[in-house]
């Protein structure tokens, strides 16, 4: 089965909130269950991404890639028999696509 | 390589026997509200190591550790001592931002910098009961109103966010904003409160039972929709009811009576809904779904009531809560004791609702006629 990689990303909104600390036990709970359910592939669950810079051959500095931390999120790495498989494990993943946030699932090719 | 699974206590369920509403699934081996209540606890440890007048910070600082563990517990596992992990991180990220904040102010001279970090024992020990106790006393503060009182306890003690007491109360987040903003302010000036034990806190006993029964009553008095969400209300209550009874400060006939009241009160909860949703009255409740444990408790409590010289309020609504629970019937209730503890609680509480309620006591008793004569040269107030 193929990997794909899945990109937090945030999205423009205005309903992002903090969640209560009873909101995020509850997310706790349904995040746990998620991985149970696609143990299987669940390649790797990544995690948040920091600051970051863009290394090209020119010698100017990051350019319009700047903001790439407060766009990108986190990574996971998961594994599918198809793109919509892999979407299918991203879209279930509780509070990764929410008000706020999405993810780009994009296929790791190997061959 | 898939990573491996967060860690599963496996303890099983933890669920209180004491708590009337079902919380969130329980899939990690923690308890209900596990988060919520941890809050509280971050929060009264804490402000009491720098200070109520930090409270911001300090809401801050257990907001973020949880939003931590939200993020690094799937990953890394649940650790084995969450609730010192969690300290260790809040605690952590206090200091920071005081330590940030310290060049224009010395509060870390007095606080974070020479306090070692504590123990993960001593944070898990008999400590942290007292400091959740002192925060629930310095959110009873007769500077406040009792609107502000509440929303205060509800954020900090109790940990719901601000919309969430807003369902909660039946009112509007703006409102819940504005009654922390005064209670906020009023905390940043305040001089330190010192001890549980102390003169200053300890004299806000009857304060603390106050709110504990606004709280319990703000939950028992919802109907239809907001049943399941207010009920946590009560569950709060009952929860503070119980720490406070067990503590040196709050160990008094009072609390074990306002306790006897709420059990007793709350033995009622699932009969008063009718299948609708509104409330039904005592006649129609079917008393078969009272709660027969609540009902244990609650006589329990009022046998621990029954010591000292002082008859609260609390000691003889309680009372006629147990008189109605032990009743077989309506008609076999003992109206005669009924009326007479409305006598009793006019002396101790006076309020017209006493004489009202005696008078429909009596009415049951000796008939309407007499009912109403009860009421004779009542005025109704104003």
């Amino acid at each position: 089965m193929p990997n794909y990689l899945c990109v937090q990303r945030s999205v423009p909104s205005d309903e992002a909130r903090k969640p209560s600390p009873d909101e995020m036990q509850d997310l706790y709970s349904r995040f746990t269950a998620w991985q149970a359910k696609f143990e299987g592939q669940l390649v790797d669950l990544g995690g948040k991404l920091g600051e970051g810079r863009l290394v090209t051959s020119s010698a100017a500095p990051d350019g319009p890639f700047v903001e790439v931390k407060e766009l990108v999120g986190g990574y996971m790495i998961v594994s599918a028999e198809s793109l919509d498989g892999a979407i299918e494990v991203a879209r279930e993943c509780p509070g990764l696509v929410s008000p706020g946030s999405g993810v780009e699932v994009i296929e790791i090719r190997t061959s | 390589m898939p990573r491996a699974g967060v860690t599963r206590l496996g303890r099983g369920s933890h669920r209180d026997p004491n708590v009337l509403s079902p919380g969130t699934p329980d899939t990690l081996g923690l308890v209900d509200h596990f988060f919520r209540h941890e809050y509280g606890k971050l929060v009264a440890t804490l402000s009491r190591r720098v200070g109520v007048h930090e409270l911001e910070a300090v809401e801050d600082a257990a907001q973020s550790a949880l939003a931590a563990a939200l993020e690094r517990w799937p990953l890394a596992g649940q650790p084995e001592q969450p609730s010192a992990w969690l300290f260790r991180v809040a605690h952590n990220a206090l200091i920071e931002d005081l330590r940030r904040r310290t060049q224009r102010r010395r509060i870390l001279e007095r606080t974070g910098r020479d306090a070692p970090e504590p123990e993960a024992d001593s944070f898990l020990a008999g400590e942290l009961r007292d400091d959740l106790l002192r925060m629930l006393f310095v959110c009873c503060d007769d500077a406040l109103p009792d609107a502000s009182q509440l929303a205060l306890a509800l954020k900090t003690v109790c940990g719901f966010d601000v919309r969430e007491i807003a369902h909660r109360l039946l009112t509007s987040e703006a409102n819940v904003y504005k009654r922390l903003a005064r209670a906020r302010a009023r905390l940043r000036e305040v001089p330190d409160l010192g001890d549980l034990e102390g003169a200053p806190l300890a004299s806000r006993l009857p304060s603390v039972h106050g709110i504990l029964y606004l709280l319990f009553t703000e939950g028992y008095l919802s109907s239809h929709a907001e049943v399941a969400i207010r009920r946590e209300l009560c569950d709060e209550a009952l929860r503070l009811g119980k720490l406070l009874a067990e503590h040196p400060v709050g160990r008094v006939p009072e609390t074990a009576a306002l306790l006897a009241l709420m059990h007793l009160q709350a033995a009622r909860l699932a009969a008063r809904r009718s299948l609708a949703g509104g409330l039904l009255l005592l006649a129609e409740q079917d008393r078969t779904l009272w709660d027969a444990q609540q009902i244990r408790l609650g006589l329990e409590w009022l046998a621990r009531s029954a010591e000292g010289d002082v008859l609260s309020r609390y000691h003889v609504e309680a009372g006629i809560a147990a008189e109605h629970c032990l009743a077989p019937s309506l008609a076999e209730t003992r109206w005669d004791r009924v009326a007479d503890s409305y006598r009793l609680l006019d002396r101790v509480a006076p309020s017209p609702l006493n004489t009202l309620n005696r008078a429909v006591a009596v009415a049951e008793w000796k008939g309407p006629a007499a009912g109403l004569a009860e009421l004779e040269g009542f005025e109704p107030p104003a």
